[in-house]
């Protein structure tokens, strides 16, 4: 691994100050299942890196039905994978906590990490999109809030400044009549990067769809909102046809790149059966 | 820039030095002698080097030893109760056949052990989740499995009685 | 589970052998105190690295390594320049014809991307890796082939100079039997079809290391993770230019070969030469990455078949070509070649047949030696033809495959008489085990997901006669307690092979299991050994430890005999204990009889085998459901009955254990591992355990695993044959043959993606 300087701020006010210092050649550390593999393969080359876990206050996580969840920076995914709130009320998230690499990479990768990284493949991502989740960002005395469906600008890139410290993320509670769900596809059933991720949170009133959001993970970019396919869908009723026209339209959004894991077209295709079978999780969750 | 990590490794407490951009498991094995932890991919693939720390088990490759201060270590060298007396699930592996090269096995039996600790009594599919980021490529993991569901059976009957 | 049937032995009752006794090498393993190659530390050890090229094929115009040498901690820098020019064998198997004299230590020119190009040894690997970045190589491009079909062309670059066009490796070999012209004009059917392979590889779990020092007096030793010490020892000796009495090569236990481990890797021989020009001990790893550029892959490539079957679903004539890619150096390329190709004589009976197998020279990473050694290759192809051909002819697969099964006194691929019935008997049992008639009926479903079974069938041969005459040795002591030391040569390598030697002596000898210490791994002090391959090491290297152990037993009665009033041939030995046989019930101990007396020292008690093995052959079937996702193309293997014959089992669990991973490495191969290449620049695009697919704890199947013994060879000890390359052939077959049976698709490739299933099940909607 190449030389780095190390630094262990024990404040967020410290380690914002220091992060928009040292600018771009600083990668912030929390569990460091990316970045040091980042570093290894040299994909990044930080001349700084900045631990974040002496700072106080990051590692809680809480739920109530008003407020919803809300998990510091410093939360690993396998706290959220096995605390009960989340596999009862977000079984989208769960299912993509479970899914990002093993025991072993949960029990230090945090959920802020694997969607600050901005890989387009991230786990964590759709579901946090279609649940409408917030980013928490803390910069030198100032926080403010980031959807995190708008974080991202590019594959790895989102529009994070230097001295932002993201603190936290929060999902708005889920509702009645809701349900959610996410699929990730990949070769083999863990230890996988997915070749496509789809996740679909929905609400309905009877057999009518009142709102649906629909993130797909692995096909652009960036993770996107399949925002078409979501208007199909929006305050009509729930049938296989609306349901296939979904699928269809989800497919037109996705601009998937082909590669070793997958083809483009293949992944365009998944991206329509992966819609179908989330639509209906979800709608069986209810 | 070394910096001498101060954690507790199998009970005791040692002083390792490291430099800043070195692995735990780099550390663990050249300065605290523990070559038993293995590096099977050095990028969190494959398990072989997993420890226990702070009661979880993480990749050892994956951990900067500098992040390691202050922490509680567990690694294969430490799960056997004294000489000639190992623990439980490492006699499961011997009697099954669960090793072969051998190369894997300290990673799985710690995570077999972190399992176990959680979960006392897991199903097939509860250790074939858990072993989910161990990759052994000799045995097919049916082996593995059996040893792990011994080990699990013996432990709870001991503990009824 | 584990099934046995009774075995035909000479010997009526065993005590040791045939028993799941405790491994004499897992109390180590488990409890993390086994030391592997790279668990040595040296004092002042030094750390070498591997700077690789980033281009396909090209002529090094420059290299200028003074940045790296100014860097602190660097200790030395090897280039071309620099290191003895001596051509070398990739895989020098001694007393082989089939190998191929085609690699330098570092060449003046890459042939592919990823080959070594300059070495450092630095004080610590993050240094040395920071001097790889501060080597500056310049390059002269030159025309890369990727494929076989390019390689061929006329116009393709010469990639060796060896004498022999169009990248060819070794002339072409041909193998005939009876009249191919009459087989075809005797046929009522004739299915011809192009099989093309994937490249799978090893991927054992421990990368390749060595350790070197030198010592004061020209002496190196080296612990290396390699399946053929010897052959280590040989090539750095030749290659150093030191005799072999000043190369020492260690193993203790080696995380893994499969076969891959038995070349000479560029590693062993610049961590020898930075270890001499810096006088320090040389610490060489490669990172995960480096085992897939600079390790050994499955040969790619192309099988073009034509059988010939009559209407009562006879073979009648069988016809092959078949084009193996090297990659850029010959490596195995011979021997998998001359393997891969004799063995489509066998298996199915076919008594015309004209084959022609090559290996073609590409600008790729290198092929060489894996588990199931051109076989898996050619056995796919067969097994695939013969279930179509089955079908087509309105048979059940299953019961045409017995039907045409190899059987005893047929010509194996070897040229000798084959022994027993085995593969008869595994189709048999496999049918029964898995109700082959009701599963085979059962419906597939209707819905997205369908099920179906297949069979897939393979033989393989223990020892590599006659491509290579084999030697196996053994040296076996007794030591004044009674207890007994083996020495032995062959490797570690994960099998239990040192278990099961040690078993056998205890049995030949009469004494426990426990009493019996092994020696290994050492070539200073184990006798001579071909090296851990060819399924061989239980069959011959077992048959020699027998041999020694029978010496030894011969010269302890001997001794025994006096104080017991009695002749040699009147006295056995049990448990540890020389009785005589007249029914007087007088005996002694074995540690009584050869211990020390006053006045007398301990006598000598040494006994040597030597086996020179022909071939025995060992049989399978495996019987496999699998579930297709139809939306997704996806395939999931839900339960292997794999039945295997092996002649005398030694060691039952040991053996279960290499045919369950056996499958396991089979199942990767056929759906999902393959090393890819860009086939546009050469570059891998896939090195890492993250996009090189291996199945996984939650992907493997329940493995109902089934040993029969019916089978014995007479040229293993008590009939023992080999078991470790066969679960690799029969797997893939039967994947794609059960495949075939849910969908209706057949696929003559591997590995089959869900990708090829979604586009095979659009094709098979539009043409109905």
């Amino acid at each position: 691994m190449r030389r780095f300087d190390y630094y262990q701020p024990e404040s967020l006010e410290e380690a914002s100050a220091l992060m928009a210092d040292l600018g771009s050649e600083a990668s912030v550390i929390a569990g460091g299942t990316d970045l040091l593999v980042e570093i290894k393969e040299e994909l990044r080359k930080p001349l700084h890196v900045v631990d974040i876990k002496k700072i106080p206050g990051l590692k809680d996580y809480r739920y109530d039905a008003e407020a919803g969840l809300r998990f510091g920076a410093l939360v690993a995914a396998r706290e959220l994978e096995i605390w009960a709130p989340v596999i009862e009320h977000y079984p989208n998230l769960r299912t993509a906590v479970s899914a990002l690499g093993s025991i072993q990479v949960r029990n230090r990768a945090t959920v802020v990490g694997n969607v600050c990284r901005a890989s387009p493949s991230a786990d964590t991502i759709p579901p946090l999109v279609a649940d409408g989740a917030s980013l928490s960002v803390y910069n030198r005395g100032q926080e403010r809030h980031i959807l995190v469906e708008d974080l991202f600008t590019g594959p790895g890139r989102t529009v994070l400044v230097p001295g932002d410290i993201v603190t936290g993320i929060s999902v708005p509670p889920s509702r009645p009549q809701s349900g959610r769900a996410y699929i990730k596809h990949g070769r083999r059933k863990a230890m996988e990067l997915a070749t496509v991720g789809v996740a679909v949170s929905l609400e309905r009133d009877g057999n009518t769809c009142t709102e649906i959001r629909i993130a797909l993970g692995a096909v652009a970019p960036t993770p996107i909102r399949a925002r078409n396919a979501e208007a199909l869908l929006r305050g009509r009723a729930i049938d296989p046809a609306a349901i296939a026209a979904i699928a269809d339209a989800a497919m037109a959004e996705s601009t998937p790149i082909s590669n070793v894991r997958a083809s483009a077209a293949y992944r365009r295709e998944m991206v329509g059966v992966l819609t179908r079978r989330a639509i209906g999780q979800a709608m069986g969750g209810i | 820039m070394t910096r001498i990590v101060t954690m507790t490794v199998n009970g005791e407490e040692r002083e390792l030095p490291s430099p800043v951009n070195r692995t735990l498991l780099d550390v663990l094995r050249a300065e605290g002698g523990l070559t038993g932890t293995k590096k099977g991919c050095d990028v969190g693939d494959c398990g072989a080097c997993t420890v226990i720390m702070d009661g979880k088990p993480v990749n050892a490759c994956l951990v900067l030893a500098v992040e390691a201060e202050g922490a509680d270590i567990l690694t294969i060298e430490g799960l056997q109760h004294g000489p000639d007396r190992p623990h439980l699930l490492q006699e499961k592996f011997m009697e099954h056949g669960g090793a072969q090269c051998g190369f894997c096995t300290p990673g799985i039996v710690m995570m077999a052990k972190a399992l176990l600790d959680e979960t006392p009594a897991p199903s097939e599919d509860e250790i074939r989740f858990a072993l989910a980021g161990n990759i052994c490529r000799c045995t097919g993991y049916t082996k593995i499995i059996e040893a792990v569901q011994d080990a699990a059976d013996e432990m709870n009957k001991a503990r009824a009685q | 589970m584990t099934v046995h049937d009774h075995p035909v032995a000479t010997k009526q009752s065993f005590s040791v052998v045939g028993k799941s006794v405790k491994r004499s090498d897992t109390l180590e393993k488990v409890t993390g105190s086994a030391i592997y190659a790279g668990d040595i530390i040296l004092p002042g050890m030094l750390h070498g690295k591997i700077k690789r090229c980033d281009i396909a094929h090209a002529r090094i115009k420059s290299i200028d390594t003074s940045k790296a040498l100014a860097l602190k901690g660097v200790k030395a820098v090897l280039t071309h320049e620099n290191v003895p020019r001596v051509l070398h064998y990739g895989s020098p198997h001694p007393r082989s014809a089939s190998v191929t004299k085609d690699q330098y230590i570092l060449d003046d020119r890459v042939r592919y991307w990823g080959e070594g190009v300059a070495a450092v040894a630095a004080v610590s690997e993050e240094i040395a890796e920071e001097a790889l970045g501060l080597i500056k190589v310049e390059y002269e491009p030159l025309p890369a082939v990727f494929t076989v079909e390019d390689a061929l062309k006329p116009d393709a670059p010469a990639i060796h100079d060896n004498g022999l066009d169009n990248n060819n490796v070794l002339p072409p070999v041909i193998v005939e039997r009876g009249d191919i012209e009459k087989g075809f004009v005797e046929a009522d059917l004739v299915i011809e079809g192009e099989y093309e392979l994937g490249r799978p590889t090893a991927a054992y779990m421990e990368p390749n290391i060595c350790v070197t020092q030198w010592d004061g007096n020209g002496k190196l030793t080296i612990w290396s993770s390699t399946q053929t010490a010897f052959m280590v020892r040989g090539a750095l000796a030749e290659v150093l230019g030191v005799p072999l009495n000043k190369v020492r090569v260690v193993v203790d236990h080696m995380g893994g070969g499969f076969g891959a481990k038995q070349d000479l890797f560029q590693h062993e021989f610049l961590s020898a030469l930075l270890a001499r020009e810096t006088a320090r001990p040389v610490r060489m790893e490669f990172t995960r990455k480096e085992t897939f550029f600079g390790g050994r892959s499955r040969h790619p490539g192309k099988i073009w078949l034509k059988q010939g079957f009559t209407k009562d679903g006879r073979i009648t004539a069988r016809q092959a070509r078949i084009v193996f890619n090297s990659g850029a150096y010959g490596s195995h390329s011979p021997g998998v070649t001359n393997v891969g190709t004799a063995a489509m004589t066998s298996l199915y009976r076919c008594d015309n047949i004209h084959l022609e197998g090559r290996a073609i020279y590409t600008n790729t990473p290198i092929a060489g030696a894996f588990r199931g050694y051109g076989v898996v290759q050619t056995y796919f192809a067969i097994d695939l033809q013969v279930d179509e051909a089955a079908e087509r002819l309105g048979f059940d697969p299953a019961e045409f495959k017995l039907k045409n099964a190899v059987r005893e006194g047929d010509i194996a691929p070897s040229n000798h008489p084959i022994v027993g019935h085995g593969l008869e008997d595994c189709i048999r049992r496999g049918m029964a085990e898995s109700d082959w008639y009701t599963v085979r009926k059962a419906p597939k479903g209707d819905g997205v997901k369908r099920r179906g079974w297949g069979i897939g069938c393979e033989m393989h041969g223990s020892s590599a006669y006659p491509g290579i005459k084999e030697q196996g040795n053994a040296i076996v002591k007794m030591n004044e307690d009674g207890t007994v030391t083996l020495l032995t040569g062959t490797a570690g390598l994960g099998t239990g092979a040192h278990t099961a030697l040690s078993q056998i002596v205890a049995e030949e000898l009469g004494v426990p299991f426990e009493d019996i210490a092994v020696v290994q791994g050492d070539t200073d002090v184990v006798p001579w050994d071909i090296g851990a391959f060819a399924s061989h090491t239980t069959y011959m290297g077992g048959r020699a430890a027998q041999i020694a152990a029978a010496d030894v037993r011969r010269q302890v009665l001997a001794h025994a005999a006096p104080m017991l009033d009695a002749a040699p041939e009147d006295l056995t030995i049990t448990d540890g204990v020389i009785t005589r046989t007249d029914g007087s019930n007088r005996s002694i101990s074995l540690g009584e009889a050869v211990a020390p007396q006053r006045g007398m020292p301990a006598i000598q008690l040494v006994g040597v085998g030597t086996y020179t093995p022909t071939k025995s052959y060992s049989f399978g079937a495996h019987f496999v459901e699998v579930e297709v996702d139809t939306e997704t193309g996806e395939v999931a293997v839900l339960q292997v009955i794999p039945v295997h014959e092996i002649g005398k089992v030694i060691h039952p669990i040991a053996a279960a254990g290499q045919i369950e991973g056996g499958i396991q490495q089979g199942i990767g191969h056929t759906l999902s591992e393959d090393y890819v290449i860009d086939l546009t620049n050469g570059r891998s695009l896939n090195p890492s355990f993250v996009d090189y697919k291996m199945p996984l704890s939650m992907d493997m199947p329940p493995i109902r695993t089934i040993i029969l013994e019916t089978a014995p060879d007479p040229g293993g000890p008590w009939g023992a044959k080999g078991v470790g390359e066969d679960p690799i052939i029969a797997i893939g077959p039967a994947i794609a043959n059960a495949i075939h049976d849910a969908i209706g698709v057949r696929f003559r490739h591997y590995p089959i993606t869900p990708e090829n299933v979604l586009n095979a099940l659009r094709v098979k909607l539009k043409e109905a």
